[in-house]
């Protein structure tokens, strides 16, 4: 990432700021701060009373930028630079500089005729904010949707001509480099259906296919002569070949269960489990530090490169309003569905999304996810602050994307209680293209304080957010008893990939069908790798080694 | 213009809203915010305006004027006086249509 200069930096206080504080300190904040209200819609402003319309002491008007001044209360207009009332006022009453915009809740130096920024006036606001959030029956915290119309809908591919002479290029001879069916070896399809997609995911396809693990040298280097790594290099090898018939991946299998001894067995298995260990056992070979598990976020080996990406944590406390931000380091997140249908009022428009009961949008678990939650009283955070323990407020955000981002949804519900397990069969709709943007701790943040200035901590690429599907993971079937079949995209063709059997087939399949693990790319990557040769349609007669270019 | 401490003629309280009858504009205005309709059409507004693309508009607009007049020598006031007159110029006429429709339609329902 290039180091820029932080768009955010608190700026340098006026001189008449300077001047106010030094006399009054934070005083004149914490009185106003009873008058701050936050409107249904999530807005913070000043209310001073219910009943009557503020009005400006000067010419009675009620229209244009409304201040209230610091030092006695009284309202002001500015409706253009040649009627400034609230300059008037500071001209007329001496230190009576800093004043109040009642609409924002922000700070304005009339003589500077300028927003000017406090962090402690901030502060204040934001603890009133917190607590006056709208809440909704069972005490969730609602922030009103500003509806982002532009995140998350991919109008392009319904505006996909269809190709007329379609069908004649995809006969299976022709089918992009990297399709191979893989063979069922006992109620392996968890595992199968995991190895497509990343067989396909273009970093670690990339990175395999230029030679990057070289298999001579670790067997010579490594005395544990079972290495992962090198078996995953084999089966690329053997899916890129160019050879169409089914490939069993059982020397895989076998290291695979020398590694996981819990799972070694042919009982059925975890997808998203599956992908896990695989990662891990991955970065344990070919990071450096491969005991150091807490060094996820800067490692440098394959799996971290690709999928490692930073979550933010927020936790405030609810009678402060003091909040303290954590990171943690994930290669995947994993989402709960979203289950309510219930979004505070939309204003005019009916809404579109969730009519039916039984659909959940990815949009919508992301917008779950990164929801300010209410925490259970019995989950009281010790707050430094109070020097207590309080009920507190928490919302996650995403600090840093990946390249490879994995959304896991988490369909299987566990009761230990009732001892009791369940999968949640809901369909889930999702995008092929997203922007992961409304989830960047950026603009989570942001949305939260609004205009504040509170200084932010390095700024987050803003550039790519945007991501391209490439594989989706779907379970069909029961909890015990049930089977994965992945879809992959390549060059927006869609690709069954069930166990041995690749056949084309439609988006429409691929919508309809039940996403269990969803991989998405940076887009840009998504339509390097499509230009990239080993995914054009071969013709039966071409030469079957293409040298492939590409790396990392 | 010296700065005066002299404080303006303190208005007498019985001339202040006796010899003034409201305008209609300004009971509507009262009515709009007493309900709480006012802030409902102000989200609406700001939903549409970002929809259409008119937020992004003047984000650069101001950008430009920020770039030209140098990031140090602008102020709030600026902007806002500069911004305004494009700004109203440049709403699309679906917006001003749905939300004299709403405006309309609250008058109809709420008695004058």
């Amino acid at each position: 990432m290039s180091s820029r200069n932080p768009s955010y930096s608190t700026p340098k206080e006026c001189n008449h700021l300077t001047k106010y504080k030094l006399k009054h300190g934070l005083d004149g904040y914490y009185l106003i701060q009873e008058f701050v209200k936050t409107n249904p819609f999530g807005r913070t402003m000043i209310d001073k009373s219910k009943l009557e319309l503020p009005r400006c002491s000067f010419c009675s008007g009620y229209q244009g930028r409304l201040y209230l001044c610091l030092i006695c209360s009284s309202v002001t207009c500015c409706l253009s630079p040649g009627s400034d009332h609230t300059l008037l006022h500071s001209q007329s009453f001496d230190g009576h500089e800093i004043a109040v915009d009642l609409e924002r809740a922000e700070l304005y130096c009339s003589v500077c005729c300028d927003q000017v920024y406090d962090p402690d006036f901030d502060k204040v606001v934001m603890c009133k904010h917190m607590m006056e959030l709208p809440r909704s029956e069972n005490g969730d915290l609602r922030l009103c949707k500003r509806k982002r119309l532009n995140f998350g809908i991919d109008l392009d591919l319904r505006n996909v001509k269809r190709l007329v002479s379609s069908r004649d290029q995809w006969s299976e001879s022709c089918f992009p480099l990297g399709l191979r069916g893989l063979n069922n070896l006992g109620n392996t399809c968890f595992m199968n259906s995991v190895l497509q997609a990343l067989l396909h995911a273009p970093p670690l396809r990339n990175y395999y296919l230029s030679g990057r693990h070289n298999r001579e040298m670790c067997r010579k280097r490594s005395n544990d002569r079972l290495c992962l790594p090198c078996d995953i290099d084999v089966i690329f090898s053997a899916v890129f070949s160019g050879d169409r018939t089914p490939y069993s991946p059982a020397q895989f299998l076998y290291s695979w269960w020398q590694h996981s001894e819990n799972l070694a067995n042919y009982e059925q298995q975890d997808a998203h489990e599956f992908f896990i260990s695989m990662l891990d056992r991955i970065h344990e070979k070919e990071g450096k530090a491969s005991h150091a598990i807490r060094d996820y976020g800067d490692c440098q080996c394959i799996i971290h490169r690709a999928f490692s990406g930073l979550v933010r944590s927020d936790v405030t406390c609810a009678s402060c309003g003091f909040t303290s931000s954590t990171y943690d380091p994930c290669v995947d997140i994993s989402l709960d569905l979203d289950t309510h249908t219930s979004y505070p009022i939309n204003v005019g428009k009916p809404s579109k999304l969730n009519e039916s009961a039984g659909t959940s949008t990815l949009v919508g678990c992301l917008d779950l996810f990164t929801r300010l939650e209410k925490l259970g009283s019995d989950q009281k955070l010790y707050c430094e602050n109070c020097q207590e323990k309080q009920d507190a407020l928490k919302q996650l955000s995403i600090k840093k994307l990946p390249l490879v981002l994995c959304l896991h949804i988490k369909r299987f519900e566990h009761f230990p209680i009732k001892r009791l397990s369940r999968k949640i069969d809901r369909h889930l709709q999702f995008p092929f293209s997203l922007d992961m943007k409304p989830y960047l701790s950026s603009s989570v943040v942001r949305k939260k304080f609004g205009n504040r200035m509170f200084a932010f901590e390095g700024d987050e690429s803003d550039s790519n957010t945007e991501f391209e599907v490439f594989a989706v993971v779907t379970h069909s079937g029961m909890l015990e008893s049930g089977h994965y079949v992945t879809y992959l995209r390549l060059r927006n063709q869609w690709f069954k990939c069930d166990d041995a059997w690749i056949t084309k087939v439609d988006e429409e399949v691929v919508r309809a069908s039940q996403c269990y693990l969803l991989y998405y790319v940076q887009k840009v990557l998504y339509h390097k790798s499509s230009e990239d040769v080993s995914c054009l349609p071969m013709s039966p007669h071409a030469d079957r080694f293409v040298p492939i270019a590409g790396c990392c | 213009m010296r700065s005066s401490v002299k404080r303006p003629p303190t208005p007498d309280a019985e001339e202040e809203e006796q010899d003034r009858e409201p305008t209609l504009q300004e009971i509507i205005n009262i009515k709009l915010v007493e309900s709480g309709e006012k802030e409902r059409l102000k989200e609406l507004l700001r939903e549409r305006l970002v929809e259409c693309g008119w937020k992004d508009e003047m984000k650069t607009l101001c950008r430009a004027f920020a770039r030209k007049r140098g990031r140090n020598n602008v102020t709030v006031d600026d902007l806002v006086h500069v911004i305004t007159p494009k700004g109203r110029a440049s709403i699309p006429d679906s917006v001003k249509a749905e939300l004299l429709q709403r405006i309309r339609s609250f008058l109809a329902s709420t008695a004058l």
